[in-house]
């Protein structure tokens, strides 16, 4: 079994419809893809409609995640709270170069704390650009810690270590592959913060989802600790939320 | 053929490196059946060292290996000498140029003479590109449309952004300027390298894994598991790195060009004269 925790459908600006991953998952052997936009909720109107009929037709396949713009203030705030509660979504992503809010301003800690009363994971893009690095999103791994702060691209190309650094200081802090280019870090990440702290992803379709589970693969893991990043750990998150319909 | 147009040769100063045997074990366990050697920065900052280190690696194994000669061109007219010690006498197959290990902007007019002096030969320059503030793909842009005649090879895709941000900047520059190619090493993502393949030309892209810093084993999943045809794959595989580097050709075009590797004791077939009556 494997669950991509981190993929990617859309049909403004990047045209991905579902069609495509669920192709790209059938390469690769994917059972399971997270999913959301590349653009933010209520910034792009229908957006989060789009998910839902992307799961709806797609159920067995494709999990949705909200990607919210947190200034949205209250109007964010509701409709992340209807994605959960009636479409059934699974947790919520923030890209900060998009919608330029800090990790951890008072936006973000906001729209975390709404998350946090599903028991929904956070997954914020966190690579190299300005607030999106792993110090940065830290901020916000510390102001909720009853959180789960999912970091993508694990710092990107550049601020690898810095993420497991964070990860290793905030245990609400979880890392995952997708797009970073190194095996060799997913082994320290497993090695310095635990297998059950570090979650496969592609950020497919435009990464590969067979080439990003080859390095998994080549990151001399063992078969147990491949299993907790492929699917194990993802699925005991996406289980504790209390919104969102059926376990996996 | 599959050809690695980068993998670095030597310790680094910043903590990476590989020594030819090593290298050469992972080509012949990864099926590589060539590779461009390419000079680190090492400890003591002295890149001439390191440039004749490539060449008598070339010199021993001439049929795995070609090699490109480094220089930082802070060193102004040394570097200049160099560039032409590296191609006349190491046999040099290209010049490479990193503009973020040795601080300096692509397009920043320090660069200008070192260019001058390559664009008198037949060779191309390869730049670690996609670095956000020295090798943006708009300053590769810039310096290669002022030097249309030199051939750039841009590794990383000339874009490092986990955003996506720069792939359009990448697109624009490769479509304005027909000398630059670009390598797979590390690129954000596999569908860019996928639409440079298809929509801009197939000639445009090379296999290189610059080992260490990045995975050869995994860097050659990119083209393995990119959805191309065969025949584009071939191309990406080695052709197109044959094709860059391979004109004047994988020999020194200097009869005199050993003249360095001689003084160390090899001959131009890269056997020992040492202890030769």
């Amino acid at each position: 079994m494997i669950i991509d925790s981190h993929t990617h459908v859309d049909r403004f600006g990047w045209y991905d419809p579902p069609e495509t991953i669920i192709g790209l998952m059938d390469e690769a052997g994917v059972d399971k893809s997270v999913i959301m936009t590349y653009g933010d909720a209520p910034d792009v109107e229908g957006s989060l409609e789009y998910i839902d009929e992307a799961v709806q037709r797609y159920p067995d396949r494709l999990i949705g995640y909200a990607r919210m713009n947190p200034r949205g203030g209250e109007k964010a705030h509701r409709l992340f709270e209807k994605a959960m509660e009636e479409y059934g979504f699974k947790g919520l992503k923030l890209h900060p170069v998009g919608n330029l809010c800090h990790p951890g301003g008072p936006e973000t800690i906001d729209m975390i704390r709404l998350a946090t009363r599903y028991r929904a994971p956070v997954l914020f893009h966190c690579g190299d650009e300005e607030l999106t690095l792993p110090l940065q999103v830290a901020q916000a791994a510390e102001a909720c810690p009853e959180a789960a702060i999912i970091l993508g691209h694990c710092g990107g190309y550049f601020h690898t270590k810095d993420a497991i650094r964070v990860a290793e200081r905030y245990p609400n802090i979880i890392l995952e592959t997708s797009a970073m280019p190194y095996p060799q870090i997913i082994k320290e990440a497993v090695e310095r913060v635990g297998a059950s702290r570090v979650l496969y992803a592609s950020d497919g379709p435009g990464c590969d989802l067979t080439i990003e589970v080859h390095k998994v693969k080549l990151a001399g893991l063992t078969a147990e600790e491949q299993e907790a990043l492929f699917y194990r750990n993802i699925k005991q998150i996406l289980d504790n939320v209390t919104a969102g319909g059926d376990p996996l | 053929m599959i050809v690695d147009a980068h993998v670095y040769l030597g310790p680094c100063l910043f903590g990476y490196g590989q020594s030819l045997e090593e290298i050469r074990v992972n080509l012949d366990r990864l099926g590589i059946e060539k590779a461009a050697l390419v000079p680190v920065k090492p400890r003591n900052y002295h890149l001439a060292p390191m440039n004749e280190l490539v060449a008598e690696a070339v010199q021993k194994y001439p049929d795995q290996f070609f090699g490109l000669c480094r220089v930082d061109p802070w060193q102004g007219e040394a570097a200049v000498a160099e560039v032409r010690r590296g191609f006349e006498e190491l046999g040099a197959c290209g010049l490479y140029l990193d503009p973020w290990e040795e601080n300096f902007q692509a397009n920043n007019e320090v660069v200008l003479p070192v260019l001058q002096e390559v664009s008198r030969y037949d060779r191309p320059v390869v730049l670690n590109a996609g670095h956000l503030r020295v090798s943006h793909p708009t300053q590769i842009r810039d310096i290669a449309s002022r030097f249309p005649a030199v051939k750039f090879v841009a590794c990383n895709g000339a874009q490092i952004n986990i955003s996506g941000m720069l792939q359009f900047e990448a697109r624009r520059m490769l479509e304005a300027c027909p000398n630059v190619v670009i390598q797979t090493a590390g690129t954000y993502r596999e569908d860019f390298l996928e639409e440079i393949t298809t929509e801009v030309g197939t000639e445009r892209v090379l296999f290189a894994s610059r080992s260490p810093i990045y995975d050869q084993e995994f860097e050659m999943a990119r083209v393995r598991f990119a959805h191309l045809s065969a025949s584009q794959k071939e191309k990406l595989w080695g052709a197109n790195a044959l094709g860059v580097f391979a004109e004047p050709g994988l020999k020194p075009n200097n009869p005199e060009s050993t003249t360095h590797l001689q003084k160390k004791g090899f001959d131009g077939r890269g056997n020992s004269t040492k202890g030769r009556r």
